[in-house]
């Protein structure tokens, strides 16, 4: 009896058969590993540096802290506190003060002060580990001395100094003794506000910088004998004593910049899953081109008995390797991101990683890319289940498909549907794993299918728009025009998918752009004619009435100067709940234990009443809370509140729930209190006015002569080092959003290029019929222009509505740049003409005959 | 007037040279229907390409009008072209993304001057094709889709018309059809064409047959005469 049983195609078979085809399509194939690797190339990258970076602080812990353990708190210890550290000397734990804050600084013969941030340490210990560079090149310890200072080459060039000369600080000369080259533990002091001074205690001691409620943030230094007590030990110890601080071991390596280390890495890794993605995209289109051209040889193969699996055997294999190839382009291109890396993050980076390839990202962007390729060819590889063996004869066996319904295709296409929630699925996971996260990897996949959905249907609604314009219209065109146009339409262009894989790149760059500018906007919009520009900090009670008339005798009158005072205390309980009981939202606990009282009797400019009233006498026993520090403490009006202050216990009810706007002096504060109840208390003042930018440099030399402890913050120089930041931030964004750009382009050279015959045909029979060089580049040339086009317009569309979702989400008002929209839909019509005259390669040389011969 | 003299062309096949044409000269006057036969690989279509200056010749010359073409550059012999010579491919060569109509008036648009589209409109009614004009070549048959590219042949009103197999693509009654409209139209506009078929009953119809073997002119007979 026969046998049911055919033994299916030998894999070595199938692997034959595919390499022959990929090598007879080379030029084709080659942009389908360009796909690949552009996305994986932008993944290594990511992931690369992240992992080198995170190595570097690993293997540099120590000396990125300078210490085994930091304790880091906004007050200086009490006498108490001081005696128990102390006693941890015993165990073998040495320890040493670190003292940040900021102050203004000028060098003689130039009055101009500059605002800095000042560093004090003790040379004979600091830094416990890792080493001070300095220019000269010299010791510490002999550099710094009590008259001396070192400083970064940015005060140098600021103030046009040099090594030798003399900085005043705080009322007192110090010669610069060295600049500072590399400071270990820089990355523990975040962006500061002005370029580096270090200098010693006792030289500050001198300055009178700092006093009783001067904002000032100290760090203490522990280097510890781990054969007298372990780290845990003495971390347990130091908790004890100091629990307002913040204390970090270094085997936690930076736990806030490993953090956002993550966050980051996760989120760019989703930006380049964004280029993965549109990369397997072109892959799947090339491969639906590259079978719909075999249509008659899979017949053929059908016809002398290979089954659908036979020839899936054969695509899944050539997917598989171009994949696997592609995505080891990918891995070598991705060494260059992880180089390009460091130059774009500048000054933002606290360290300089030693550049490697680590295995775990290259098998994690390889896998990716080999998923996603294999994920999204999925589709058109089950299309070879319809290619029926009669293909062999007729050439329009399949065209009876246009006369049944669209329900009926869909039944027929199950299986295709099926691998589309597969794909989803599994962008989904993936997402999920780059992102550490399975609601983002959820959201994330949602969200980009429902994108590129979207873009897809306004890609291709936009294509029959201006195909029934044409349709109107075509016959007034000119004729270059008109056939240009309509080459859009040419059959197996695919003109939709490049528009939308084009317009996806240019949505992603340009709303990075857009949010950017915005932002940028919304900082410097803040500082309004009316709303000050110069913030003085620091002020003691004794200097306020002083700085008050010094202003007056510049022409800034009282009424202009907004002031406000602030006592350092505690919360002591809420509603009754001790503060160590109680249960806060986003808020550290042991911020309850540093918090920053001022007073106010009417409510003060640039505050506005959200919930309750403010009270009318000074005396009162009430309280007005900012509404984000409300929120997240859980306080409303009625709210009973202890707070101590110096010895003082406070008890106050909550009157008041307030909103600050940004531009005022009181937008910092959290608590205002009746004046009655603090005015007892040590407090230092702030002040904010508003000066003409042409007064500054007069004011701020006038008050620093009479008053160098007094802190000026001019206003726009912040604003400078924000959009610093900003600005740094948008480049790598933008960087990596560049590489989807780069997909798109290569899809629209892929397709360029997998229609290249038809190409060749048109040229030769244009040639044939009397059309020169110039005619027939003019025709692709606006084909080109055309499709960039409208992949500008789709993706400037959707980067304007997306940016616009994402700025009212920040508060920050959108505003429809036209230059700019303008700008990259042009530019995306440049980058189409630039890349599809690249994929045409030759092709207005080709003899005609040489064509029309192999008919 | 087309004048070829010791035409000769070869081409390189891997390590080898072949020479499909081995030296051929002809004189064609205007007006006159010159069928070229030969069995496969005999260079029929090679010629007929040198003729339209499609390709250059490896030795000889071809002259239209007196003027040689073979060593004109490529745009100008574009204009040659253009000007000259309507070309009838076997399988039709439609740009695919215009419609019937412009198919037809795009050798206007690149050689002539004026408003071509009455002259399109025209050719198209006489081809019968009127109703279909605005239809994609996509939408039409393969006798129709001819029918097109026998009008875009005479748009320009080419003193020379080459066609290539022009009904070897189709069924016989549409074969047919197409050879009607190609002799009338030949006839009524006193063009000299050039067509190369492998049919007999085809060739009988030409005032001249030319027989190649192996790149070699073996018969050069009016019909005629013959008759």
């Amino acid at each position: 009896m026969a046998s049911n049983y055919k033994p299916a195609l030998p894999w070595r078979t199938a692997a034959r058969i595919a390499w022959r085809e990929l090598q007879a399509s080379r030029a084709k194939f080659l942009f389908v590993l360009l796909s690949v690797a552009i996305g994986v190339a932008a993944l290594t990258g990511v992931r690369g540096f992240s992992l080198s970076f995170q190595k570097a602080l690993l293997t540099q812990a120590r000396s990125l802290m300078a210490g085994d353990l930091s304790a880091r708190m906004f007050r200086q210890t009490t006498a108490k506190e001081d005696q128990q550290l102390n006693a941890l000397a015993s165990n073998g734990i040495d320890r040493t003060m670190v003292t940040e804050t900021v102050s203004m600084a000028s060098v003689k013969g130039d009055p101009v002060p500059l605002l800095v941030s000042l560093k004090v340490v003790d040379p004979a210990k600091y830094p416990f580990y890792g080493s001070m560079a300095l220019d000269p090149v010299g010791d510490l310890r002999a550099a710094l001395t009590d008259s001396t200072v070192v400083v970064d080459d940015n005060l140098l060039v600021r103030l046009r100094a040099r090594v030798g000369d003399e900085l005043k600080i705080g009322g007192r000369y110090f010669r610069i003794a060295a600049v500072i080259v590399r400071e270990p533990d820089r990355m523990m002091a975040g962006v500061g506000l002005g370029p580096r001074v270090m200098l010693t205690r006792q030289a500050v001691m001198e300055t009178g910088l700092l006093q009783q409620g001067s904002r000032a943030t100290e760090r203490y230094l522990l280097k510890i004998d781990t054969t007298k007590q372990s780290v845990a030990d003495t971390r347990a110890a130091v908790e004890k004593i100091l629990p307002d601080a913040q204390i970090t071991d270094f085997r936690e390596t930076n736990p806030a910049l490993t953090d956002g280390l993550d966050r980051a890495t996760g989120l760019l890794s989703l930006i380049c899953l964004v280029a993965m993605v549109l990369g397997a995209i072109g892959v799947a289109m090339a491969m639906r081109a590259h079978l719909q051209q075999r249509i008659e040889i899979l017949a053929i193969m059908k016809s002398i008995g290979a089954r659908s699996a036979d020839i899936l055997r054969i695509y899944l294999l050539q997917t598989l390797f171009l994949g696997l190839v592609g995505g080891l382009i990918g891995v070598v291109l991705g060494l260059g991101v992880e180089y390009a890396f460091p130059l774009l993050l500048g000054k933002l980076l606290p360290i300089r990683p030693d550049i490697r390839l680590p295995l775990k990202p290259v098998l994690a962007a390889l896998g990716t890319g080999v998923l996603t390729t294999v994920l999204f060819c999925l589709p058109p590889l089950l299309d070879v289940r319809r290619v029926r063996p009669i293909a062999v004869l007729r050439k329009m066996v399949e065209s009876s498909e246009g006369r049944r319904g669209w329900l009926e295709r869909l039944r027929e296409r199950k299986l295709q549907l099926l691998a589309i929630v597969l794909i989803v699925a599994g962008l989904g996971g993936i997402a999920a794993a780059l992102s550490d996260s399975m609601l983002v990897g959820r959201w994330f996949a949602i969200a980009l299918t429902a994108l590129l959905i979207v873009i897809l249907a306004l890609s291709a609604i936009t294509l029959r728009l201006l195909r029934a314009f044409l349709a109107k219209t075509r016959l007034h065109l000119h004729s270059a025009v008109r056939h240009g146009l309509a080459n859009l339409y040419r059959p197996g262009n695919q003109s939709s998918a490049v528009l939308a894989a084009l317009g996806t790149g240019v949505m992603l760059i340009l709303s990075v752009f857009i949010m950017q500018r915005s932002i940028v906007r919304e900082l410097h919009a803040g500082a309004s004619p009316n709303t000050p520009n110069i913030f003085m900090i620091d002020i003691s009670p004794e200097e306020l009435l002083g700085v008050k008339s010094l202003l007056a005798k510049q022409g800034i009158g009282s009424e202009k100067l907004e002031t406000v005072p602030v006592v350092s205390g505690r919360i002591a309980s809420i509603d009754g709940v001790a503060a160590d009981a109680l249960k806060v939202k986003n808020y550290p606990k042991r911020l309850l234990n540093s918090v920053t009282l001022t007073w106010a009797d009417a409510v003060p400019l640039g505050v506005k009443v959200a919930e309750g009233k403010w009270w009318h006498s000074g005396s009162d026993a009430e309280l007005a809370v900012a509404d984000r520090v409300a929120k997240r403490l859980n306080l409303k009006p009625g709210s009973q509140v202890v707070f101590i202050a110096g010895d003082k216990e406070i008890p106050v009810k909550v009157a008041a729930i307030y909103k600050a706007d940004g531009g005022h002096a009181f937008a910092r504060s959290e608590f205002v209190l009746p004046s009655g109840l603090l005015k007892d208390q040590p407090t230092i003042w702030y002040g904010a006015v508003h000066v003409t930018p042409a007064q500054i440099p007069e004011m701020e030399r006038a008050l620093f002569a009479v008053y160098p402890t007094v802190t000026v913050i001019n206003i726009s120089d912040i604003l400078l080092t924000i959009q610093g930041v900003v600005d740094q931030i948008t480049i790598v964004i933008q960087f990596l959003a560049g590489f989807s750009i780069l997909s798109g382009a290569i899809i629209l050279a892929s397709s360029v290029a997998s229609t290249r015959f038809r190409r060749i045909r048109e040229v030769v029979v244009l040639k044939t019929l009397g059309a020169t060089r110039n005619r027939i580049a003019a025709v692709f040339s606006i084909e080109f222009v055309f499709l960039g086009l409208l992949a500008g317009m789709v993706g400037a569309l959707f980067a304007n509505l997306l940016s616009r979702v994402l700025l009212h989400r920040m508060d920050v008002v959108f505003r429809w740049d036209v230059k700019w929209t303008l700008i990259a839909i042009l530019g995306t019509a440049i980058l189409a003409v630039v890349t599809g005259w690249i994929a045409s390669f030759r092709l207005l040389g080709q003899r005609p005959l040489e064509v029309l011969r192999e008919e | 007037m087309i004048e070829v003299r010791g035409l000769k062309k070869s081409i390189r096949n891997g390590t080898r040279t072949v020479e499909i044409l081995r030296g051929i000269d002809l004189l064609i006057p205007q007006g006159q229907f010159v069928a070229i036969m030969g069995a496969s690989g005999s260079g029929k279509s090679t010629l007929l390409g040198l003729l339209a200056g499609l390709d250059s010749p490896t030795e000889g010359e071809v002259l239209l009008d007196g003027v040689a073409i073979s060593g004109l550059e490529e745009d100008r012999l574009a204009e040659v072209r253009g000007k000259k010579i309507g070309f009838v491919f076997q399988s039709y060569q439609l740009i695919p993304t215009l419609t019937a109509f412009e198919n037809v008036l795009l050798p206007h648009e690149l050689n002539a001057v004026g408003d071509g589209k009455k002259k399109a409109a025209a050719l198209l009614e006489t081809v019968g094709l009127k109703e279909r004009m605005h239809h994609y070549p996509v939408q039409l048959s393969g006798g129709e889709q001819q029918r097109v590219a026998l009008a875009r042949a005479f748009v320009v009103e080419p003193p020379i018309v080459l066609a290539d197999e022009p009904t070897g693509n189709l069924d016989s009654t549409n074969g047919q059809h197409v050879l009607e409209l190609l002799t009338d139209r030949q006839r009524e506009s006193g063009t000299t064409l050039v067509m190369v078929t492998h049919d007999p009953q085809i060739a009988a119809r030409a005032d001249r047959q030319i027989h190649l073997r192996d790149g070699l002119v073996v018969a050069d007979e009016l019909v005629a005469e013959r008759v």
